[in-house]
């Protein structure tokens, strides 16, 4: 904790007592407002089914504490069916990002981290898809992936293949909907890989290269255990972008056919505009709320104690 | 040894190129099916051009969508947001960093709630904390959700950590009081991870979708992803995908241009930010 | 709906002091009534590419020109679930919410249980002639727009069926001068024009809502698997269940198009890039394809299922937008007086000659085709004639109490099935119709 000095007022006056709490107070009002409180309205109506039937709408929702949980870890629920399928999908598309889109991500960083003619061109290439607004980003893909008029098939059919279903086919759907969410954002990976591969200083290459050390050692022995920390980060924002970002769906068939491809955002957004629900959409709220928390816990937790070993 | 170095050379130039296809691909055909009359696809003839090259989709997409207006309510969008972001993340983000306080993880750890609650999922219930400040269809409601960034905070908590506690100390000798300790020695020495902030926080905002569309209705304040959406929900009459590409082109391009002339500062202000 | 007193561009940008501002200003003036406006949120979804919100502006300036003192502001709600969505979020937040919004003409029982539209019928029986104004109507599109009971909750505004299109040279050329009319000779044209870039036909039953093109099957093989009573689903009857089969073996053992169906958006594109010979789609999309086909484009009735000969089979749901009216009570009669004009202006045959000739939507009432540009461009292209004509066999689209949560059963099970997921059709459907009996026994 050395390193972690912390500013002591030098005398204990009302003012200064406070002033951390002023500081804090904007960012903490507004996310109380805007993400803490509401989440916590959510676990309330988790607790609660919606009033349902003829003349629902007045009615006062009835408590049934764990019950909506329940239907929705059941396969023979209608929503249970749905939810179990799509949080299947979510967590192996949430995965995939992470297992291909980040390392596809850093093996870009490597490649274009050294000057080289026209890095500014190279970079573009894999940068620019994040540029795009999630829902256009969709739509091309669409065109990519279309069955009868799509480039991909086009591709494919110059080859002698017959072509493929992407986004009507069930076993296949789900990957099509990976390589666009990849394809959107190892650019943004990268970015944050080559701040990271500019941080390591070169000397500490020369030496390891008189040592004898080669590029697959110098890469697993020093580069790897220096970007720790970029890789840790990465793989986080990458987790959760993977639970948020949903709108692509819209455009590549509702997360059809039969929810092979729907993600759990996506489903809650299908389902919110009926009462019946209600209580299935907090409860699901609450079940996507407690992965992503989980997951960022656990690398928030290894970050932190990373940072006080130093 | 040379021999075995241009051998790896030449491996990870193929390996480039192969990447950097994949990821081109679809703006090149975005580009041309945009030049292509509507009516032919890229498997119609010709692979890469069609019967003829044309603009009409371009005139097609300015009709349906005033994407200058679009533009500028883009830009207020997120250069608002990134505004108050900046001075809201400041102070947190030293007061986390520097000061010692009852409650300090437990309330950082409230922040960081932001990062795990994904706002999208909470649409209803902040529609209804809009509409009860009666902010709906304003561009302060576009943006107020977005003024606490948890994202921005633990950025900069980390950036302040780093810079050397005896430049505040000396500061303080000389009579500084604390916005001026905040504003000479931590944001003059944090310049690139406030570049990093921008650039995340601008471009995730400029993407945003679902929650300018839900709270607001004036064509007067919605931004660019609301025009283009108008070119994506053809929903009877199936896709307009000269249309769309042309659309998407315009929306794009702007950005594509300043990256490409800043893309090394970019960078660099990355590699001197906290992120890594 | 609110009072504008005086009607500056960006109004909508005022902030809570501005309003109190204004207010003082307006009062101390003395001269509210004299000045003000009744400003009508016309909330409309973007259907169609034909820039639908140049048109929309366009209808509100006739309006206001023959109605002074009533502003129309048009807002674009996206697509339909977008227009749905939004509006359920804006009124659940508490907000205002449309006051006139077209919405799919199936959404009814959502909006009408929560207590957020008021029945049509109230206006009509007010009316001198209300009951000749809803004769009007072509008796098929005012089906889901009246509940159980006859009432009138909706008025019909861009109505469409599904119908063949098909490409005229290339039926030539394989030596067919006419549409199928049945399913024997749709398999039977379909395979003939199949060939390894084409597709002989296109069913758009992937891409999220099957229900709707389904049904028309459904139809055909003899009945529909929705009632007149919003508690009535047969989805696993045996007609249902051999006509989704019918579908899956387009894709399968017939072999003319893509197994698990094509996509509903890049249908009309395949066609018109002569990917696909024949195709299922909206009649909302006539004008669009008419306008882009370089080749002959034929459109007839679909071709009628194993039930009937000479025609008896023919069917199709109706589907589209129709006109909804919201009040939560709180509205004024000259508010509701403004509202309800706006619909009979965007009702009558005038605008729906004119909305009709633009999409390609069937024009609600018959005088709307002795109407120009309506008139002449039906004796034109005879096509535009075929929609209206085939209303006389058109079915009630699905719709019922939950509709949401119960299409989304329906669409689920038929993409499981078409999709080779689910092999066992009847056990799928047995299962999804014991799921959605359970959900309407919440309302018998």
């Amino acid at each position: 904790m050395a390193r972690d000095a912390l500013h002591r007022p030098p005398r204990k006056s009302l003012l200064s007592l406070l002033q951390p709490y002023i500081l804090v107070a904007p960012t903490l009002i507004l996310v109380l407002m805007f993400n803490v409180a509401p989440a916590f309205r959510t676990i309330n109506d988790s607790l609660h089914k919606p009033a349902r039937g003829l003349g629902a709408a007045g009615k006062p929702p009835e408590f049934v504490a764990l019950g909506n949980f329940q239907d929705l870890f059941d396969d023979e629920h209608y929503m249970g069916k749905r939810f179990l399928r799509t949080l299947r999908n979510t967590i192996v598309f949430a995965l995939a990002t992470v297992g291909i889109g980040v390392p596809l991500g850093l093996l870009t960083a490597l490649l274009l981290n050294r000057p080289q003619p026209l890095l500014g061109v190279w970079r573009f290439a894999v940068f620019y898809p994040s540029l795009l607004p999630l829902i256009g980003a969709a739509s091309i893909w669409s065109f990519i992936f279309s069955d009868s008029i799509g480039l991909a098939n086009a591709i494919l059919k110059t080859f002698g293949h017959p072509g493929l279903n992407w986004l009507g086919d069930r076993n296949l759907v789900l990957l099509s909907v990976i390589i666009i969410n990849i394809w959107k954002q190892a650019g943004y990976f990268m970015i944050f890989f080559l701040a990271g591969l500019q941080n390591i200083p070169r000397d500490i290459y020369e030496s390891a290269s008189l040592d004898g050390a080669g590029p697959a050692q110098q890469f697993a022995y020093l580069t790897l255990p220096l970007l720790r920390r970029t890789l840790l980060f990465v793989a986080v924002i990458s987790f959760t972008f993977a639970f948020q970002t949903v709108e692509q769906l819209q455009a590549l068939g509702e997360g059809g056919p039969a929810d092979s491809a729907n993600l759990l955002l996506y489903l809650i957004f299908q389902n919110i505009s009926e009462r019946r629900n209600w209580g299935y959409v907090n409860a699901m709220t609450i079940v996507l709320i407690g992965v992503v928390l989980s997951f960022t816990l656990s690398n928030f937790l290894l970050f932190e104690r990373d940072e006080t070993d130093r | 040894m040379s021999h075995f170095y241009v051998i790896r050379r030449r491996g990870a130039d193929a390996l480039k190129m192969a990447i950097a296809i994949f990821f081109l691909l679809p703006l090149f055909f975005t580009a041309l099916v945009s030049l292509r009359p509507e009516t032919e696809p890229v498997t119609n003839g010709n692979i890469f051009f069609g019967s003829e090259i044309t603009l009409e989709n371009y005139r097609r997409a300015f009709i349906i969508a005033p994407w200058g207006l679009h533009y500028l309510n883009s830009i207020i969008f997120v250069g608002g947001t990134l505004l108050v972001q900046l001075f809201t993340v400041t102070f947190a983000a030293y007061a986390f960093a520097r000061m010692r306080f009852f409650g300090r993880n437990f309330l950082l750890m409230a922040i960081l709630l932001q990062l795990m609650i994904p706002s999208g999922v909470l649409l209803v219930q902040n529609f209804r904390t809009i509409n009860i400040l009666g902010l709906f269809d304003t561009r302060i409601a576009l943006m107020i959700p977005y003024w606490g960034s948890a994202f921005g905070v633990l950025l900069l908590r980390q950036t302040f950590r780093e810079i050397p506690i005896e430049l505040e100390e000396a500061a303080r000798i000389d009579g500084a009081n604390l916005l001026q300790v905040v504003r000479h020695v931590y944001v003059m020495n944090a310049i690139p991870a406030y570049l990093a902030f921008a650039l995340v926080s601008v471009s995730s905002h400029w993407n945003e979708f679902l929650w300018p569309f839900i709270i607001t209705r004036s064509e007067e304040i919605r931004p660019l992803t609301v025009g283009l959406n108008k070119l994506i929900k053809t929903t009877d009459q199936g896709a307009f995908y000269g249309q769309l590409m042309a659309g998407t082109l315009i929306v794009i391009a702007p950005l594509v241009i300043l990256f490409i002339v800043f893309q090394r500062q970019f960078v660099e202000s990355f590699a001197r930010s906290g992120i890594r | 709906m609110s009072i504008d007193k005086e009607r500056e561009p960006d109004m909508r940008l005022r902030n809570t002091l501005f309003v109190l501002a204004l207010a003082l200003c307006a009062m101390t003036a003395g001269a509210i009534s004299a000045q003000s406006d009744i400003v009508i949120d016309f909330y409309f979804p973007s259907a169609t590419a034909n820039d639908a919100e140049g048109i929309f502006q366009r209808y509100a300036d006739q309006f206001q020109e023959e109605n002074p003192g009533i502003t129309i502001n048009p807002v674009f709600s996206g697509s339909y679930t977008d227009t749905r969505n939004t509006i359920l979020t804006e009124l659940q937040g508490g907000g205002a919410g449309p006051d006139v919004a077209v919405m799919l003409s199936i959404d009814l029982y959502s909006f009408a249980e929560e207590g957020y539209i008021v029945p049509a019928q109230t206006f009509i029986d007010a009316m001198d002639d209300g009951q000749a104004y809803v004769d009007d109507f072509f008796p098929a599109l005012m089906a889901n727009g009246m509940d159980e009971m006859g009432n009138v909750w909706s008025i019909p505004f861009q109505r469409s069926t599904p119908i063949l299109y098909y490409n005229a040279d290339l039926l030539a050329e394989a030596g067919y001068d006419s549409p199928p009319t049945n399913n024997a000779e749709l398999v039977e044209i379909a395979q003939a024009l199949t060939t390894d870039d084409r597709d002989g036909l296109l069913v758009p039953v992937a891409g999220g809502f099957p229900i709707w093109m389904y049904q028309s099957f459904a139809i055909a093989y003899g009945r529909n698997i929705v009632g007149d009573d919003p508690t009535e689903v047969y989805f696993n009857t045996p007609e249902a269940v051999e006509a989704v089969e019918f579908v899956r073996s387009l894709g399968t053992d017939l072999g003319v198009g893509p197994a698990g169906g094509a996509a509903w958006g890049d249908t009309p594109v395949a066609f018109l890039a002569e990917q696909a010979a024949m195709i299922y789609h909206t009649t909302g999309n006539l004008t669009r394809i008419l306008s882009g086909a370089d080749f002959e484009v034929g459109v007839w009735y679909l071709p009628s299922g194993p039930a009937g000969e000479d025609g008896a089979g023919y069917g199709a749901p109706t589907g589209g937008g129709n006109l909804y009216i919201f009040d939560d009570g709180s509205k004024s009669d000259a508010e509701l007086d403004a509202i309800w004009k706006w619909v009979m202006f965007l009702s009558s045959p005038e605008i729906q000659s004119d909305w009709g000739a633009t999409t390609g939507y069937i024009a609600s009432n018959a005088a709307a085709w002795e109407t120009e540009p309506l008139a002449s461009l039906a004796l034109e292209h005879p096509q535009y004639g075929v929609a209206r004509d085939q209303l006389q066999h058109a079915g009630k689209e699905f719709s019922s109490y939950a509709t949401i949560t119960i299409q989304g059963i329906i669409n689920g099970t038929l993409e499981s099935i078409l999709t080779g997921e689910a092999e066992d059709a009847q056990a799928a459907m047995d299962a999804a119709q014991a799921q959605i009996d359970g959900i309407l026994a919440d309302y018998r």
